[in-house]
């Protein structure tokens, strides 16, 4: 029997960051990995990266996969064993596995277990449908094999994976319905929600799927309300044409391998499940037995490398006495520094549920305000959220960009320093940092977005500017395409000023006229027929189509219909008449005034 | 704009544009519309739509029938859908005396013609099971009334006369009528001097003033009325319900909203368009109470526009007697939109012709009121 100073079982981040470290230190080491080549999720993950700048920030998941992958096959320590699945953990830290149907054992002193978790199944009517998959599934027929499983999408979950699918499947130019979300919140980042929501997917809180219809395959499904206690609210049921249902309710470690090398495993749902109790420095009850990733606990690439490496240095340290301790407490200082922020308070307190307290580190998270400078080429960040991320502060080549120690601080911007070179935009892996120049002298702004879907605009093209729920709200000319080559590009386009805090997509015009009132379902056609036929006052324009008069009362569409006269009739927004205002501001059901005012 | 008018037509309005539309097919040329806001923003585009006939004065319902006649043929005479339905009116009675009078009214309605008939509040709940007839003693019910939408209506003549070759201004307001010798010789706007030797008044809430302007005093006045619509729901109401004891009138539009609205008890006089919340806590109980399906109704919007009122609540149509070719569509009292297709053609032919060939609408001129003991129009909310 072959014996190996370290045995990795997944070659996924954490597996492969575990394997560099072990060879860095002189330590023999096999992943053993069921997949035709490593890196586990990362090679599905066509999206850039948070984090910091020193951990693959900004950088695509595959790409992480092959910069560890090329540094694995350059380290002579690590071998690799493919398609090898290991079916059991044996006594003597023996580890058996099949691989082109033939048993193989091997033994080793230590083994990092980082198995990783699977996806969370719902239980629906139906939901053994054909055309109901995980969304890992659909990652992997898309990204790895380039198949296409359906057209018109509907995700389940709105998680980073949920979301993040929905951006995918947009790129790759199919539809995406709706994403139902049995909570009131988003589960994921607020900036991969807007980036979805800015190219028209609807993110249905407080929704879930009742039942998926078809016979031989989906060919719809039903979605309802659901109250407090997640109970389908009757009358609320409505159908959704899909041939795809995408479920991404969450992940589950997948324990069964630590189990059987005898870790003990506890249930903290904050962590995902059941999870094998491990020390802070990743060792498991058994002593020989680490851990690392979406085993530990269900979280981010990043902290799954960040885990391997700890865990690799302790193990080292046992395996020929290599002095890591420093390592190590770098090492933990940083995790500890991802986990600081709000986005991480689930797993903080599932860790201290383990006995791991997380010291919150005392570098402030600071939210100062810079004046910004209009009408010059400038970056806006849009990134309120407190994630743990700095690659646009690192990005940024004249400092302009500001978060400090603290990676779970929103950037700022100098305003005075940024030049407009756009590095930051093409760097921000949320897309949530535009360029803006407002052209005061023709009351137009030029706004610059990441734009990640092909084909690419070409200049003077009149394309759609889009809300950020992604909503028409005018007519922009491109202006500049600026191509980068992590194909993260920025198209520049011009609009009218207006609408320089509302516009922040651009789309091609489709076939299809967009609604502009929602409420009362006027398309632009319609509104341009109007004004076509010669009714060029905003007041008549509402009466003949009814925009603005339904129940939001033109909140949402009176300016983009001011814009639309204006365009047609070149008279600016701020010269046409806008209508009156007049209670209630929003409706009100009878029953309040039933009774007669209540003077206070 | 137009130096040289045949006709001006003070009034943007659907009497104005009405009577407009009607000069153009009559071949008049070079007429001129002035109206100072946009196309529907008085009158016309606050009221309720109502198309009714069910009046107590016979020359109120002989208009209303032949304007039911011109509604009718509008989408094909005019050229656009006004969401026109014919969905009746129901009248509730509340004692004996208010029943006492419908029958004396469907007396006089069914002597003009119309298909009109009073109703048990049996016959009632047969039709419309929604409602809460509590106290209701009877009703009549005119099958063949309706409403439309006024705004539309408006735009539409509006549109249709600018086809038609109709000089129309808006956004244009007449400063002076310019009177010499007792003759019209032009009129003043904030955008210039037109001749005409032809005024016509249809500056519904602002008639007297207009009036005042050729020196005719002529004795309306205006004041608010208040007006809710509510979001929009499944058709469920056919008729224009109107309650005189309680003070309202209801419908659904085409749409699904519900519009309605009462006369306040001091009714603020004037162009003072504003809203009370008095109104909604009025309404609310009422409706209610009636149409308990309501109760959960969001109201989207509340507004006010103005009658112009006359003293009898009948329009006053005439010409000037002291002054040449002064003409006068003023003082609907809340019923100008249901009357303006007849009213658009009655006074077409009175500028062309001298007085009305279609309709005799004599008894609608000013000298009704002098020294006569005024018999005032009942049927108004």
């Amino acid at each position: 029997m072959n014996l190996y100073q370290a045995v990795i079982i997944g070659g996924g981040p954490a597996g492969m960051m575990g394997a560099i470290t072990l060879g860095n230190h002189g330590v023999k080491t096999i992943i053993l990995d069921e997949n035709e080549s490593i890196g586990g999720q990362l090679v599905k993950q066509t999206h850039k990266f948070f984090g910091d700048h020193a951990h693959y920030a900004s950088t695509r998941g595959f790409e992480i996969a092959q910069k560890l992958d090329e540094e694995i096959s350059k380290n002579k320590n690590i071998e690799v064993e493919n398609n090898a699945t290991v079916i059991g953990i044996y006594p003597n830290n023996t580890v058996v596995y099949t691989k082109d149907g033939q048993e193989h054992k091997i033994q080793a002193k230590k083994i990092l277990i980082a198995t990783g978790a699977m996806e969370k199944q719902l239980p629906f009517i139906n939901s053994d449908l054909p055309g109901v998959y995980g969304a890992g599934a659909v990652q992997t027929l898309m990204n790895e094999y380039g198949i296409m499983p359906g057209k018109r999408f509907l995700i389940i979950g709105s998680g980073n994976i949920g979301l993040i699918l929905a951006y995918q499947l947009i790129q790759a130019g199919v539809e995406v319905r709706a994403i139902v979300e049995a909570l009131g919140k988003v589960g994921g980042y607020d900036v991969h929600a807007n980036k979805v929501k800015r190219l028209g997917v609807p993110i249905l809180l407080n929704h879930t799927i009742v039942k998926a219809i078809g016979d031989e395959s989906v060919q719809g499904a039903i979605i309802a309300k659901i109250d407090d206690k997640f109970q389908t609210i009757p009358g609320t049921e409505r159908e959704m044409v899909v041939d795809t249902i995408a479920i991404s309710v969450g992940l589950t470690p997948l324990t069964e391998l630590a189990e059987q090398a005898g870790c003990k495993v506890e249930f903290i749902p904050e962590l995902g499940g059941y999870v094998p109790i491990r020390d802070e420095r990743m060792r498991t009850t058994n002593p020989d037995v680490f851990i690392a990733g979406d085993l530990s606990s269900i979280e981010e690439a990043t902290t799954a490398m960040i885990e391997g490496k700890i865990a690799a240095l302790e193990m080292a340290r046992d395996i020929n006495g290599s002095d890591t301790k420093e390592e190590i407490e770098e090492e933990l200082r940083t995790l500890a520094l991802f986990r600081s922020g709000p986005k991480s308070v689930k797993i903080r307190s599932g860790l201290e549920k383990m006995g791991i307290k997380i010291s919150i580190p005392t570098k402030p998270i600071i939210n100062e305000k810079k004046e910004d400078v209009i009408g010059k080429l400038r970056a806006v960040l849009e990134c309120d959220e407190e994630i743990p991320c700095n690659s646009c502060e690192a990005s940024c080549p004249f400092g302009a960009i500001h978060i400090g120690e603290n990676l779970n601080s929103t950037p700022v911007l100098d305003a005075e320093k940024c030049t407009g070179c756009g590095t930051c935009v093409n760097a921000c892996p949320g897309l949530a940092i535009f360029m803006m120049k407002e052209n005061e002298e023709e009351s137009t702004v030029t706004l610059g977005i990441p734009y990640e879907l092909l084909p690419l605009p070409e200049k003077g093209q009149k394309m759609w500017g889009l809300s950020k729920e992604g909503n028409y709200v005018c007519d922009v000319t491109v202006e500049r395409v600026v191509k980068y080559p992590n194909k993260t590009n920025i198209v520049y386009a011009k609009f009218p000023i207006e609408f320089k805090d509302t516009v922040r997509h651009f789309a091609f015009p489709k076939k299809e006229s967009p609604i502009v009132c929602r409420c009362e379902e006027v398309s632009l056609e319609q509104i341009e027929k109007v004004i076509d036929s010669g009714v060029t006052d905003f007041e008549e324009i509402k009466r003949l189509t009814r925009v603005t008069m339904g129940p939001c009362g033109g909140k949402n569409c009176k300016l983009v219909v001011l814009g639309i006269l204006s365009r047609k009739t070149g008279v600016p927004i701020s010269k046409l008449s806008h209508g009156t205002s007049r209670p209630p501001v929003k409706p009100v059901e009878f029953s309040v005034f039933k009774k007669g005012g209540d003077d206070k | 704009m137009k130096s040289n008018a045949s006709v001006v037509i003070i009034g943007g309005g659907i009497i104005g544009t009405s009577i407009a539309f009607n000069l153009a097919k009559l071949g008049v040329k070079d007429v001129v519309v002035f109206e100072k806001s946009y196309i529907s923003s008085g009158s016309t585009g606050r009221c309720g739509g109502g198309i009714r006939q069910q009046w107590t004065s016979p020359m109120n319902v002989r208009l209303a029938m032949r304007s039911v006649e011109l509604f009718k043929r509008f989408k094909e005479d005019v050229g656009m859908d006004i969401e026109y339905y014919q969905g009746g009116y129901l009248l509730l009675a509340y004692d004996e005396k208010e029943m006492a009078d419908f029958e004396n009214n469907v007396k006089i309605q069914k002597n003009e013609g119309l298909d009109v008939e009073l109703v048990t509040p049996k016959e009632i709940h047969e039709k419309f099971p929604f409602m809460d007839l509590e106290g209701v003693v009877g009703g009549t019910w005119c099958p063949s009334d309706g409403h439309a939408n006024p705004q539309i209506a408006n735009i539409a003549y509006a549109l249709k006369i600018k086809e038609m070759g109709v000089d129309l201004n808006t956004h244009t307001e007449v400063k002076g009528i310019d009177v010499q010798n007792g003759k019209i010789v032009g009129v003043e706007t904030d955008k210039g001097y037109v001749k005409t030797n032809v005024v016509v008044n249809a500056a519904g809430g602002f008639s007297h003033e207009v009036g005042k302007m050729a020196g005719v005093d002529i004795p309306t006045y205006s004041e608010r009325h208040q007006i809710l619509v509510t979001e929009a729901i499944n058709h469920v109401l056919d008729p224009m319900v109107i309650s005189f004891k309680k003070n309202y009138y209801v419908r659904q539009t085409m749409h699904g909203s519900f519009i309605m609205g009462q006369s306040d008890k001091e009714p603020a006089r004037g162009n003072d368009l504003g809203h009370t919340v008095e109104f909604l806590e009025e309404m609310a109980p009422k409706m209610v109470h009636d149409f308990p399906f309501m109760n959960h109704l969001h109201i989207v919007r509340q507004w006010s526009g103005a009658y112009n009122v006359s003293p009898d609540a009948q329009p006053i149509i005439d010409e000037a007697d002291n002054i040449s070719r002064f003409i006068f569509a003023v003082g609907f009292s809340g019923h100008g939109f249901m009357l303006a297709p007849a009213v658009g053609e009655a006074v077409a032919e009175m500028v062309v012709y001298g007085k009305s060939k279609t309709m005799d609408i004599s008894n609608l001129k000013m000298e009704r009121f002098k020294g006569k003991k005024i018999s005032k129009e009942r049927n108004v909310v």
